[in-house]
């Protein structure tokens, strides 16, 4: 596949930043010449032609952007502006009712360190379980890494609401139910998969000489792992927990079946306020903003991270 | 003593296969197992073995083929439009190569947004009364009245109401995809084509989605099994309503697990649903992705 082939030539040698190799640079697109004149591959060349899909896109972006910003707004009115019919787009008085409301609801501050302690915990495990199985299924290539990297991808199908109550059994028959471990280990079942395949992209790239060196000069196999690949894939386990950390912070299902009230992760409050608490959507809006403006900015700080391991994901070959 | 390369390399792989062996193939066990009995929903009630029961009242309920055919629909639904448009912004975001680039950082946005909070978001743009897409339109003149449609409450168009959040979240994520794909496409072959007079949709048709084919289907089949899947956006926009015209396979298994006390029941659906994504899985790993071999 395309996509793959591209990073064996770019990650024959051993970039270090293997994050920038996902990033797709236009071809040619630095030495380009101006309009008209040699275009090359699919970018626009006319003035007409580009100011035309500069609007296309401004409206794109508008209506795509628009209705977080509206989230954003809403949670900035008063509680009675929220729901007011018709509804305005910005508030007609701002102010920060909606989030002493929301955050000052019992169990609610609880909640973030629960999504917090869960999503940590998960993110470690899966690392700690899928930097070392990928690395044996890339470097060592034998028929039951090939098995069980197939058996990793088949457990990607799997519905979480057909295991998610025989897990929660399981986990109460031992003792953990409505734990943060409980739930980060269901959370690890859908981020182990994910892990794995992303870290074997990241392995691929690296050349085999690297620790056969390594071994020559005195280090064991696993001291090799160690000392000499993951640092050099380093880029890669960012990406990887970067993944691993989102999949538990967003997670819902297996939250809703396994918590109840001590460890509940903040997307099932969000969910509860509107049963619990009949219809207070400022609230709701107020916390649904405070939820995701951590991991937007991360977004937007790790963007080429975060575009390596989404392409690398899906177009691995 | 050195041991081989193979027994390191399972070594390496033992850790995490045990995980998945008891957190996901052991509950799977457990599920299958449970489809044969009819269960009490109270703890250490009473388990009588019922044979393939539970199957047979699957199917002659009229809730799980609806939700069968829902849950197809739904999947049709939120991919070929997540497609169609993913497709646009990356020929677009393309078009327009490196000046573009900021704004392909902050067209990704959704992708990290809990999907409870975008289902909860896109409830709160099309409910009633207060919902503010049916106010937009009523002062732009094309509704009469802003509670027209009923976007949530209307059971023939609730289906695709419920898709949009799904949609909104993912076509980020098409669009990388794609965009990425498109970077590969080598530009003299654009060239050649262009000094051959073809124009746009020739261009489209002819050579960049021939081309892209291989990134097209790893993308739909990510994206129809994530689909297939949902839960989160709609069980928190209608739960399934109204008339359980927006209920999913998924709903409804939680359904009758929770609400209904029907283990037994849910374990059959559950397995049934299993079975038919693992075909599905099972087709496009053969055929799409050959993990492990070299490409």
């Amino acid at each position: 596949m395309r996509v793959a082939e591209r990073t064996k030539n770019d990650g024959g040698k051993l970039a270090p930043d293997v994050a920038g190799l996902y990033v797709p640079t236009t071809t040619g697109s630095r030495g380009r010449k101006r309009r008209g004149v040699n275009r090359e591959g699919l970018e626009a060349g006319r003035r007409s032609t580009r100011t035309l899909l500069w609007i296309l896109l401004a409206a794109a972006m508008v209506l795509y952007g628009f209705p977080f910003l509206y989230l954003l707004f809403t949670s900035f009115k008063t509680p009675i502006d929220a729901i007011a019919v018709p509804p305005t787009i910005l508030p007609k008085e701002w102010t920060l009712e909606n989030y002493t409301n929301g955050l000052g609801r019992n169990g609610v501050l609880a909640s973030f360190i629960n999504s917090i302690q869960t999503a940590v915990i998960s993110t470690v495990l899966s690392l700690l379980l899928a930097v070392p199985a990928a690395y044996g299924i890339t470097r060592y290539k034998t028929l039951s890494g090939r098995i069980f990297i197939m058996a990793a991808l088949v457990t990607r199908m799997v519905p979480p609401v057909a295991i998610g109550i025989p897990l929660a059994s399981m986990m109460a028959s031992v003792g953990l139910s409505d734990t943060p471990i409980a739930l980060s280990v269901a959370h690890t079942t859908i981020s182990l998969p994910l892990s794995i395949w992303l870290m074997s992209s990241f392995f691929e790239a690296v050349p085999k000489d690297l620790e056969e060196a390594a071994t020559v000069d005195g280090c064991s196999r696993l001291g090799a792992l160690w000392r000499v690949v993951i640092p050099v894939v380093s880029g890669g386990v960012a990406v990887t927990a970067i993944f691993a950390f989102l999949a538990s912070w967003n997670e819902f299902l297996f939250a809703l079946l396994m918590t109840a009230i001590r460890s509940q992760t903040t997307p099932v409050v969000i969910a509860n306020f509107q049963t619990q608490f009949g219809l207070d959507w400022g609230s709701m809006t107020a916390l649904a903003t405070v939820y995701s403006i951590p991991v937007i900015l991360l977004t937007l700080l790790l963007q080429r991270k975060i575009v390596a391991g989404m392409t690398l994901g899906a177009v691995k070959g | 003593m050195r041991i081989s390369d193979r027994r390191f390399a399972l070594f390496l792989m033992t850790p995490a296969a045990l995980f998945l062996a008891v957190f996901v193939a052991f509950p799977l066990f457990r599920l299958v197992a449970d489809s044969f009995f009819k269960i009490s929903p109270i703890a250490g009630g009473p388990r009588d073995f019922v044979g393939l029961d539970n199957y047979f009242r699957a199917f002659a309920s009229d809730a799980f083929i609806g939700a069968g055919w829902r849950t197809l629909a739904y999947t049709l639904i939120v991919v070929t439009l997540e497609f169609a448009l993913g497709l646009g912004m990356a020929l677009l975001f393309t078009t327009l190569g490196r000046s573009s680039q900021i704004w392909r950082t902050v067209f990704m946005y959704p992708l990290m947004i809990a999907p409870i909070v975008a289902g909860l978001l896109w409830k709160f743009l099309m409910i009633d009364n207060f919902g503010l897409i049916g106010t937009l339109l009523h002062q732009a003149g094309i509704l009469s009245n802003p509670n027209q449609i009923g976007w949530l409450s209307d059971p023939n168009i609730v289906l695709y109401s419920v898709a949009i959040p799904d949609i909104w979240l993912t076509t980020s994520f098409m669009c990388l995809v794609l965009f990425a794909g498109l970077q590969n496409i080598p530009g003299d072959l654009i060239e050649a084509a262009r000094l051959d007079g073809a124009r746009a949709p020739a261009m489209l048709f002819r050579i960049i989605l021939p081309l892209l084919r291989p990134v097209i289907a790893v993308a739909l089949v990510v994206r129809g099994i994530d689909a297939a899947r949902a839960f989160d956006t709609i069980l928190i926009q209608t739960n399934g309503g109204p008339q359980s015209a927006s209920e999913t396979m998924s709903l409804l298994i939680y359904r009758t697990m929770i609400r209904f006390g029907d283990p037994g029941l849910a374990s059959a659906m559950g397995t049934l649903y299993l079975l038919a994504m693992l075909a599905v899985a099972f087709v496009a790993v053969s055929t799409i992705w050959r993990p492990g071999k070299d490409n």
